[in-house]
């Protein structure tokens, strides 16, 4: 028998705090559709996707209505394209982007990602192809999002691909420069990728995984915001290690809630669950923002100092809270710090509480990296490229996670506004400091070392 | 060695060289014989009550079954279900109980429970959901949303209401836990229920139950 305080307190989250499943991702494996005629390869995915893919949506929707709660995002992603189309060129690799996302409108998911390559040690002729037609393949379509991991802990950071990453941004802008360098929002750059992540624009199936695996992504910033502020209002001396215990017991609701519905849907799609990605994933709407927990937490906003502090212990909580909830706890797990796709994020950016450096030392501490912040459009690739360098230094160094979703808005200067759309949000440009100049060091190449910390075995 | 029965069978079905192989025959004989009552209790809630209730059970032989017991307000209530050796009379059970109640000021009725009404209470193809009401307290909530629910073939399995008046949510809330019946059309059920629940000045919601039992249970 159900107590009224379980009801009521349940009933509260998921009415009143934006508590959704944010993503449910379905990953493909695309290997047995590597052919050397291009029309045969195209044939194959978009039939291996479709046959997959075909129900997903009704199903999510279908458990969504069961559950009441909503699955916002249906997405796929495949195995790594730099592989699947391992005999073409560049060009040839714009058209399977195309059959990509073509196949995806046909299933009606909103994201398809795996336009990837695996380039931390070295760059094979197929991943050089993939690299040198992201730009296109991205511009001319809207759902396939790339991604390039380009250093790992176990093989350093790979700063020839670094290099030519901050070329290929800065193109992928140019070439979109009529969308404020949308292309830019669909790629990834990095460190220590994960394999089985459900968020775009990192998502692709790792080579290690099923043929096909459904993936999920919760979220929920919303209700820890309002445990938060509930538990402050009962009692305005809650010390942290009270408020980090709250955070951990909300966020294993949350988590409990996302594994019941994935569950649900890959059993009725009859294919493998596989993880629940528990992280705090904002959108662009007034409470469903990671930002406004830091104000519940008594900073002034996200950026001023205390700011990486406070994300070290909302990023931790979230883990502790997630991996009591499930056994199988995968992707990124923790808090992201999108700054477009977050309302309270972008406002700080506007009002200069938020800098570049802020956010780099806050990766840090979070899940992700610098993910969809928006710089000058003159920013040189060569800057573009140390950002990347430097972001993926904290991944390498610090054994984790760290990615770069950079976008040089074409036309425009820091204090600018600049307007993505849907779920991809708003956001004032950042200024670049310190960028004057030639910067040799990226142009060296060659690897950073595996630091020593990879010497484990 | 021949182990004898010493119960009212005076031995001929059971008797056996095995202790074990006799014990099994015993209990099954047992359970063949046993009758199955039903008994409710209503009264001032005061501590002791269960003890005396069972303390006469254990005393007349009777096996306890289920029991489900509550307090609403300041008034007890409970409900046993019980297996009693043959020859135990409803009236002479009744007597036993009288005995032992009518000084504490307790109600009780005891019947027959009927054969085969075990296992009867769940259909087999529903789904378990959760629906809630808060709301301000008048006459008839629970008669209006019942009736919906009723002529939507649902079965209510389990019933809380508490109306204590005010603001707060959980102090004028009906929780109903409901079995809904995977033929039933649950848009059309789910849309009256909520433009019945909107006459009545009430906010109401419909949840499966596994969304509580996932988030409050581990």
């Amino acid at each position: 028998m159900l107590s009224n305080k379980e009801i009521v307190s349940t009933l509260e989250m998921l009415k009143n705090e934006n508590l959704d499943v944010r993503t449910v991702t379905l990953g493909i494996n695309l290997f047995d559709c590597i052919s050397h005629n291009l029309k045969r390869a195209q044939e194959k995915i978009r039939t291996k996707i479709l046959k997959q893919a075909g129900n997903l949506v009704n199903t999510c929707n279908q458990v969504g209505d069961k559950y009441g709660i909503p699955v916002v995002n249906k997405r796929i992603a495949v195995s790594p394209i730099a592989v699947v189309g391992a005999p073409f060129t560049s060009k040839e690799l714009v058209e399977i982007a195309k059959t990509l996302n073509k196949s995806a409108e046909e299933v009606n998911i909103d994201f398809i990602g795996g336009f990837s390559a695996l380039v931390e040690k070295g760059i094979a002729n197929c991943d050089m192809a993939l690299i040198q037609a992201i730009p296109r393949a991205l511009a001319e379509t809207q759902r396939v999002c790339a991604s390039v991991n380009v250093a790992s802990t176990r093989a350093g950071i790979n700063m020839n691909v670094v290099s030519l990453m901050g070329k290929t941004i800065k193109k992928a802008a140019a070439l979109t420069s009529g969308q404020e360098g949308l292309a830019c929002t669909k790629l990834c750059v990095f460190a220590n990728i994960p394999q089985d992540v459900p968020f775009m624009a990192g998502a692709y199936l790792g080579i290690g995984e099923p043929d096909t695996v459904i993936n999920v992504g919760i979220s929920g910033p919303g209700v820890i915001k309002k445990a938060v502020d509930r538990a402050l209002l009962a009692d305005p001396n809650l010390d942290l290690g009270k408020i980090s215990e709250l955070i951990k017991r909300t966020a294993y609701k949350v988590t409990r809630l996302g594994e019941l519905i994935g569950r649900e849907v890959a059993e009725m799609l009859n294919i493998r669950f596989g993880v629940v990605d528990l992280s705090l994933a904002p959108s662009p709407k007034v409470g469903d923002s990671v930002g406004e927990i830091f104000q519940s937490l008594g900073l002034l906003n996200i950026g001023v100092p205390g700011t990486t502090a406070a994300l070290a212990l909302l990023n931790d909580a979230v883990k502790k809270g997630g991996a009591f909830a499930s056994s199988h706890v995968g992707g990124l797990s923790g808090a992201f710090i999108p700054v477009s796709e977050d309302l309270n994020i972008s406002d700080a950016a506007d009002s200069g509480h938020l800098s570049l450096e802020k956010l780099e030392a806050m990766t840090s501490v979070c899940s992700v990296g610098l993910d969809m912040v928006a710089i000058p459009g003159d920013t040189s690739a060569d800057t573009v490229a140390a950002i990347i360098a430097d972001e993926m230094a904290i991944g390498v160094i610090n054994n984790k996670t760290t990615a770069a979703r950079l976008i040089p808005v074409p036309g425009k200067k820091a204090g600018d506004s600049v307007f993505f759309g849907g779920l991809l949000g708003k956001t004032t440009i950042i200024k670049v400091n310190n960028a004057q100049g030639d910067n040799r060091f990226v142009r060296l190449g060659g690897p950073i070392p595996a630091p020593i910390q990879s010497l484990k075995n | 060695m021949r182990f004898p029965c010493r119960t009212s069978c005076a031995g001929r079905d059971c008797e056996s060289f095995n202790p074990q192989v006799l014990n099994h025959k015993l209990k099954t004989i047992i359970v063949r014989r046993m009758n199955k009552l039903i008994i409710s209790i209503l009264g001032d809630d005061r501590p002791g009550i269960i003890a005396a209730v069972s303390r006469v059970l254990f005393q007349q032989d009777c096996n306890i079954e289920n029991v489900s017991q509550t307090i609403l307000q300041s008034e007890f209530s409970a409900i046993f279900i019980l297996s009693v050796p043959e020859g135990l009379t409803i009236d002479e059970l009744n007597r036993h109980l009288n005995k032992k109640l009518s000084p504490l000021n307790l109600y009780f009725h005891v019947k027959k429970l009927s054969k085969n009404k075990e296992n009867t209470a769940k259909p087999e193809d529903s789904e378990p959901f959760v629906i809630t009401t808060i709301g301000p307290d008048r006459k008839g909530l629970v008669a209006e949303i019942t009736k919906v629910i009723a002529d939507y073939n649902v079965n209510v399995t389990n019933l809380k209401a508490v109306f204590k008046g005010g603001d707060v949510p959980g102090n004028n809330i009906m929780i109903y836990e409901v079995d809904i019946p995977i033929t039933t059309n649950q848009n059309k059920f789910c849309t009256e229920l909520r433009q019945k629940a909107q006459s009545l000045n009430l906010d109401v919601t419909i949840q499966h139950r596994n969304i509580f039992m996932a988030l409050n249970r581990i």
